[in-house]
């Protein structure tokens, strides 16, 4: 379910070895994955309901990091229970991501739907980084980050008239 | 659907995961990726159950009924997590966003092509690769920035 987060393109940290080159093919492949998944869900939201197949991925999700959690051992960190409760909030911002994605999906496509996402992404985060919403550091947003979200926009407008 | 209104619906969409991308990135520096993902995934099922048993209207076909590789989706989100958990301290987070979303638009471009997984086939346009051409150069702006605020 999750997709890219655009506005964690900082700190990157130059490491240049060979295992930076061979990790690269898996990310991408990674990023593939996104929209097999993204390509799955919208004929199975036609086929069960979209919320039906939202429980789909939520569902086997929840199975499978619940048993990788429990092989993993003991976790660092506080308790969930000790955090703020608004930090537990995010839990209710996925399935409203999922359900748009099975209803998008068939009638836009896949790419136009990522790059929809894209240009929310990069339109919230540059919101998010002005102000410094949610306990992120507050980011001066310049001239290149508005340039940037235009060029989307843009591709977002090519695509949608085909 | 409207074209534009589900457009308008999608980007709200991105929005609201970029609302909780910040927010489970804080919550997973601070319980590990493991946890924080658990929280998500868990709440989210949770949440979905509620809205089907008081809103979504019976279907004739369920999710038993449909072929198993359909419902593998959530596998291609957890190895998209475990995969970036262990590159992202190698490769740069620069790095590995714009690879994860040239996989992405790659992927997306193929499937809407030959409209593989039962998806309606969406041709390979002229504006489609001029659409692509901007995105990759929207990345380096995104990048610059993030360099230049650093």
């Amino acid at each position: 379910m999750q997709a890219s987060s655009i506005e964690g393109v900082a700190q990157a940290r130059p490491k240049k070895n060979l295992l930076r080159l061979l990790l690269l093919p898996l990310v991408i492949l990674a990023g593939m994955g996104l929209s097999v998944e993204a390509g799955l869900l919208g004929p199975l939201g036609v086929q069960v309901g979209h919320l039906w197949a939202t429980l789909s991925i939520f569902g086997v999700g929840t199975a499978i990091l619940y048993v990788l959690l429990l092989f993993s051992g003991p976790q660092k960190g506080p308790a969930l229970t000790d955090l703020p409760r608004w930090q537990l909030i995010g839990g209710f911002l996925g399935p409203m991501y999922v359900v748009v994605l099975t209803l998008a999906t068939p009638h836009i496509g896949i790419a136009m739907t990522m790059i929809a996402i894209l240009s929310g992404q990069v339109g919230k985060s540059v919101l998010i980084d002005h102000f410094g919403w949610f306990g992120t550091a507050r980011k001066r947003v310049n001239v290149e980050r508005w340039i940037a979200l235009a060029l989307i926009v843009a591709a977002l407008v090519l695509i949608a008239r085909g | 659907m409207n074209l534009i209104l589900l457009l308008v619906l999608v980007i709200a969409a991105g929005a609201v995961l970029s609302v909780q991308a910040a927010i489970n990135g804080r919550l997973g520096q601070t319980v590990g990726v493991l946890r924080s993902s658990l929280l998500t995934f868990s709440v989210g099922a949770l949440t979905t159950a509620l809205l089907i048993f008081f809103f979504e209207p019976a279907q004739a076909v369920s999710l038993l009924d449909v072929p198993k590789w359909q419902l593998t989706g959530a596998l291609f989100g957890v190895v998209y997590m475990i995969v970036m958990v262990g590159a992202v301290p190698v490769v740069g987070t620069a790095v590995a966003t714009v690879a994860v979303i040239v996989g992405q638009l790659g992927m997306g471009m193929l499937i809407d092509n030959f409209g593989w997984l039962g998806n309606p086939a969406i041709e390979l346009s002229g504006s489609r690769i001029v659409a692509m051409a901007l995105l990759a150069l929207a990345l380096v702006f995104m990048y610059r920035s993030n360099t230049r605020t650093d």
